[in-house]
């Protein structure tokens, strides 16, 4: 069984920093009012940002746990 | 089979004649469909740009023959047989830096209109800043061009016997041979093809190329014996979906996350030409937005799995079958070798040929984002320059498409040069990574803080892109100075810190850039005495003499490293106060509209007029001639009213016909109304324009 720096900490490293870039780059495309949401489209793409980053942290933990426990 | 040392083993003579045929057939009827889209090209703006004008699906699956060419079959299935699924991971990274891209970069190029990034650098910086960018541009591409190259001679290289007889004599086949013949197939269809001819037969070859790596996926598994065989023969580390973290140092998470993750998706994103210009045919910037999400969210990771099944399923019969495919095949053949196993003569001719016409997908794509910034950045400058004689813009667009087209053939003669920087790496995935690594950074730093931070100057941008890349250079003479970032990962000495170095790199480059900024008033008041010397010319010129020899004695690693910090430091001051004494800088005008603070100021200015952003419906209307040949279309004032536009307002007219996806179709200006309800007037020039035909109806839509 692989140890936990080769299986989970990738995959917090990747979510970890990875968030912190996707976090400050939401946080700028709202405080530039780039992203404006009074607008209906633009509450739509911020919704779809935020499930995207979640969908793919999604897809490598369900991976990861079918690698360890299938 | 031919064993080269006591660890890989290579293939020649792979397939039979009727692969050989098939594939023949496949490149002909594919360049046949490329040239039919020649007649598209009317202008420069054709050739490079396809008009603007594509359907979000038709750029979405467009896309996906490009990205998976260039993170190609040959190099993620060499990965997948030497550590399994996470030969995926580099796919399903690009999602961190999507907002900014979506809602900064891409609004930012659409409407100031640039037709390429180092015109971005003189809009927002200088011409010198533009010119070191187009510098760096041109390696970063050709490279890329190269990479692509380099893939494809591997791919080839097993099909191929050892050599050959004509007329008696006897001939090698050699990886630079094959190449060089590929390199002149490569270019015919682009040279004459244009943008519109590369999206619609990346498009067709999307679809074939997600066909052919499930298909080769499906055969793979059943000749395995089912899915369940194939699952429970890989070990538990070959199923990770994520590599070890800093082991080994071929291939680890952690480097791979800084040179994939971080510099070689914001280089995909906001620096890849090719990419970008795909971006910029779609017909508006939320089409843009959706071909940009559809692509990341579904193709990429149906394109992961299209793409690395081949090294799974070698890895799964190495396992069980160690005659059939020997463990120490060679990585980059081995999705030929699983091909040519698990499918019959002709389905192997077809999945070979769907990977080389992905390939040749990319870089065609590359070649012409090349040539779009040599005319750009380096054509037009030069006319200007020479003061040449002015031209009809119809001279000059005739004059520049035949400077795209010859430009086109000697940037493919530069890209198989290039080849021979990267053979040495012993997969193609090594060669990439180090490419990507070595870079992408300055030119990903200079861009973000452009684009995001107001503050960041001319100065600071030139001395990232002097000083920035002379810390770099210490890294690739000296690589202990990157030991620090490594993360815990062995340097091989052959190739050392080929991922992680991007984390260097990248900081090096944002310290030069933060530090030159933040030191602005000091360097204006530097600069502000040494305008009143009489002698402050002499001065400049004296620091810019001795920045060039700074320069060179790192280049050439001339003294000791510790000295070489001191030289950079000085390097640093000597750049920053030469720029800011010779460059005129208005920091009101140079950031409106060209950074994500004033998006909406930029789509006013694209307009010229206020943004009208009432939500109409799309009519239907049919066309009827009209005398001009300005961008103006003229409406009933019905039908205005049903589309929310007044006069002066963006609209966007396209034949009714959704499956041609934007092919058909332009962008005008809303002129006087008539009281015609149901036809829109177009002028000769945009009937043409628009290859709109006779009797079919169109559709109209308010953009802004």
């Amino acid at each position: 069984m692989p140890t936990f720096f080769d299986t989970w900490l990738p995959f917090i490293y990747l979510y970890g920093v990875g968030g912190i870039f996707f976090l400050i780059g939401m946080i700028i495309i709202r405080k530039s009012g780039a992203i404006n949401l009074n607008k209906k489209k633009h509450r739509y793409w911020n919704k779809v940002l935020i499930w995207g980053f979640f969908y793919f942290a999604a897809i490598h933990l369900f991976f990861t746990l079918l690698a360890l426990y299938w | 089979m031919e064993t080269h040392s006591q660890t890989i083993q290579t293939f020649h003579n792979i397939g039979t004649s009727t692969d050989w045929v098939v594939m023949v057939v496949y490149f002909m009827v594919i360049m046949l469909f490329g040239s039919y889209f020649g007649k598209y090209n009317r202008s420069t703006k054709d050739f490079f740009f396809g008009r603007r004008r594509f359907a979000r699906w038709l750029i979405a699956f467009s896309i996906v023959a490009t990205g998976v060419g260039s993170h190609s079959f040959v190099k993620y299935s060499a990965k997948g047989f030497e550590h399994g699924f996470s030969s995926t991971m580099t796919y399903i990274n690009d999602w961190f830096f999507l907002p900014l891209f979506m809602f900064g970069w891409l609004p930012i190029i659409v409407y100031t209109k640039i037709r390429s990034i180092p015109e971005y650098f003189e809009k927002r910086f200088s011409p010198s800043a533009r010119f070191l960018a187009t510098v760096l541009l041109l390696f970063y591409m050709i490279g890329y061009i190269g990479i692509g190259f380099l893939t494809l001679g591997k791919a080839a290289m097993p099909m191929l016997p050892e050599s050959f007889s004509l007329l008696g004599m006897n001939f090698q086949v050699t990886l630079m041979g094959v190449i060089i013949f590929i390199a002149v197939i490569t270019g015919i269809y682009i040279t004459f093809g244009g943008q519109t001819a590369v999206i619609f037969t990346d498009l067709l070859q999307g679809f074939i190329l997600l066909f052919a790596g499930f298909l080769l996926f499906f055969l793979g598994i059943s000749y395995i014996g089912g899915f369940d065989v194939f699952w429970n023969i890989l070990p538990t580390e070959w199923k990770m979906p994520l590599a070890k973290f800093n082991e080994p140092s071929s291939f680890n998470f952690v480097g791979i996350f800084w040179q994939d993750g971080v510099a070689g998706s914001i280089g995909f994103l906001f620096m890849n030409m090719g990419l970008i210009m795909r971006f910029m045919a779609t017909r508006s910037v939320d089409e843009g937005r959706k071909a940009a999400t559809f692509n990341i969210l579904f193709m990429l990771p149906l394109s992961a799995i299209v793409v690395g099944n081949a090294g799974w399923v070698g890895k799964a019969i190495s396992i069980v079958s160690p005659d059939i495919v020997p463990p120490n095949t060679s990585p980059d053949q081995i999705f030929v070798v699983v091909a040519n196993i698990v499918s019959l003569p002709g389905v192997f001719g077809f999945i070979m040929a769907a990977l080389t016409a992905a390939l040749m997908s990319t870089v065609d794509t590359l070649i012409n984002a090349t040539a779009a910034i040599y005319i750009n950045d380096v054509h037009r400058p030069m006319k200007k320059f020479l003061k040449s004689k002015i031209l009809t813009s119809k001279q000059t667009d005739k004059n520049e498409l035949a400077a795209a087209r010859y430009s086109s053939v000697v940037i493919t003669i530069l890209g198989v040069i290039s080849v021979l920087a990267f053979k040495s790496f012993p997969t193609v995935y090594e060669a990439h990574g180090y490419f990507h690594s070595t870079l992408t950074p300055p030119l990903v730093v200079a861009i973000f803080l452009g684009l995001f931070w107001k503050r960041f100057t001319p100065a600071a941008v030139i001395t990232t892109f002097v000083s920035g890349v002379a810390l770099m250079i210490i890294g690739l003479h000296d690589p202990i100075v990157i030991s620090p970032f490594d993360h815990g990962i062995h340097m091989d000495a052959n190739h050392p810190y080929s991922y992680i170095r991007a984390l260097y790199n990248m900081l090096v480059c944002v310290i030069v850039a933060v530090t030159v900024t933040l030191t602005t008033n000091w360097q204006e008041q530097i600069v502000k005495s040494l305008k009143k010397k009489s002698n402050g010319n002499a001065l400049i010129y004296t620091l810019i003499f001795l920045s060039v020899i700074f320069f060179l004695m790192i280049l050439f690693s001339l003294t000791a490293l510790s000295i070489q910090f001191v030289i950079i430091i000085l390097m640093m001051f000597a750049v920053a106060i030469a720029s800011t004494y010779l460059i005129d800088y208005h920091p009101f005008e140079q950031t409106e509209g060209l950074t994500v603070w004033s998006v909406a100021k930029a789509k006013e200015l694209f307009k010229g007029s206020k943004i009208n952003d009432e939500e109409g419906e799309i009519i239907k209307v049919n066309w009827k001639k009209k005398d001009g040949d300005d961008e103006i279309v003229n409406f009933s004032q019905n039908d205005m009213n049903k589309m929310k536009a007044n006069i002066g307002d963006f609209v966007y007219i396209c034949d009714h016909r959704k499956y041609l996806g934007g092919l058909k179709s332009i962008h005008a200006v809303v002129g006087e109304p008539h009281n015609e309800d149901g036809i829109i007037y177009l002028n000769e020039e945009e009937l043409l324009n628009g290859v709109f035909e006779e009797g079919k109806l169109l559709t109209a839509e308010k953009e802004m």
